[in-house]
């Protein structure tokens, strides 16, 4: 097995810690975007292309709610998204465990 | 996590496009851990808390009823102390609680705000089954003193612990059953001693979780 078995979407520092965040949550549940902003610590643009990849690829879905300032987006893992932190999670172990 | 140093380490992997498997389990783990952290309102701190409110509040209360012969029930300043102090725990909660869940919305915000609405109810008729108590005749050492101070306990331990069990939270399982046992043990104390039991039961059941809670966190820091 190697580095290439590993989802190329979650291969990623950034991504793979907003879907780690993600699945911290319980089925369900959404995170606001400056809540997963302030907890990963990354740029408002640099979220938003992330999240943009992931949505593109329907491992998590994004919800605008009010208008204006009182705008808020909120963000949720989808189960296809948790099912592919499993896997990455499954493949991750195989190849520290060849290592 | 530091978030600056975050930042920038994963610009650079994302330029070069690559993670090692090590690096990744690693980040994994950090995220995951600082995440549940993040959004879980409960701290070995706000148990050291509630261990300290458990022994004013009860202790204040011992304090008033020990010297009573016959008993009739703890006094107004015993009682004033009793719900100022449980008065602050419940505020730190709410803080805790709302610090943690900001910007979570779904289907466990609902969830607890019916889970708050059944305990409510159940404590409502902890009180509405001891004015029946007294309405019906019964003595003030079973109305003011082992009634209300075991089954307020009772109903708790036994809510959170079925709450705990649903969310497999093993830890919060041990932690209710226990301060249901040390509720139920200290009713044989009487309508005096009852009082001392459960401050002194519920502070150590309470320091040990507190314990046990900041041992567990050091294991999955390290582990991390």
């Amino acid at each position: 097995m190697t580095v290439d078995a590993l989802d190329p979407l979650i291969h990623v520092p950034a991504r793979l810690q907003i879907v780690a965040t993600l699945a911290a949550l319980p089925n369900g549940d959404a995170l606001s975007f400056t809540r997963l902003q302030d907890m990963i610590g990354l740029t408002p643009g640099n979220l938003i292309t992330h999240l943009r990849k992931l949505e593109d690829a329907d491992y998590l879905t994004s919800e605008k709610t009010g208008n204006g300032p009182a705008s808020r987006t909120s963000v949720a893992l989808t189960h296809r998204g948790r099912a592919a932190l499993d896997a990455y999670t499954e493949t991750l172990r195989g190849l520290l465990n060849g290592l | 996590m530091n978030g600056t140093s975050d930042r920038g380490k994963t610009e650079t992997y994302d330029d070069e496009g690559g993670l090692d498997p090590r690096e990744a389990a690693r980040l994994l783990a950090q995220t995951q851990l600082q995440a549940q952290r993040e959004l879980d309102f409960r701290s070995s701190w706000l148990s050291l808390l509630a261990a300290a409110v458990a022994l004013v509040a009860f202790g204040a209360v011992w304090l008033s009823v020990r010297g009573q012969h016959p008993y009739k029930g703890p006094t107004a300043v015993a009682l004033v102390v009793l719900y100022a102090v449980v008065l602050i725990r419940i505020c730190t909660v709410v803080y805790a609680h709302r610090r943690a869940k900001a910007g979570v919305s779904g289907r466990s915000v609902s969830q607890q705000r019916a889970e708050a609405a059944a305990l409510v109810v159940a404590l409502v008729a902890v009180y509405a089954l001891m004015g029946a108590l007294a309405h019906d005749g019964a003595s003030d050492a079973v109305v003011y003193g082992v009634y209300v101070a075991t089954a307020t306990l009772i109903v708790l331990g036994t809510f959170w612990a079925a709450r705990s069990a649903v969310r497999e939270d093993w830890p919060g399982l041990g932690l209710s059953l226990a301060i249901v046992l040390v509720a139920a043990g200290s009713a044989f104390a009487g309508p005096r001693g009852v009082w001392l039991s459960d401050g002194v039961g519920l502070c150590v059941v309470l320091l040990g979780y507190s314990a046990a809670e900041a041992w567990l966190l050091r294991a999955s820091r390290s582990a991390a």
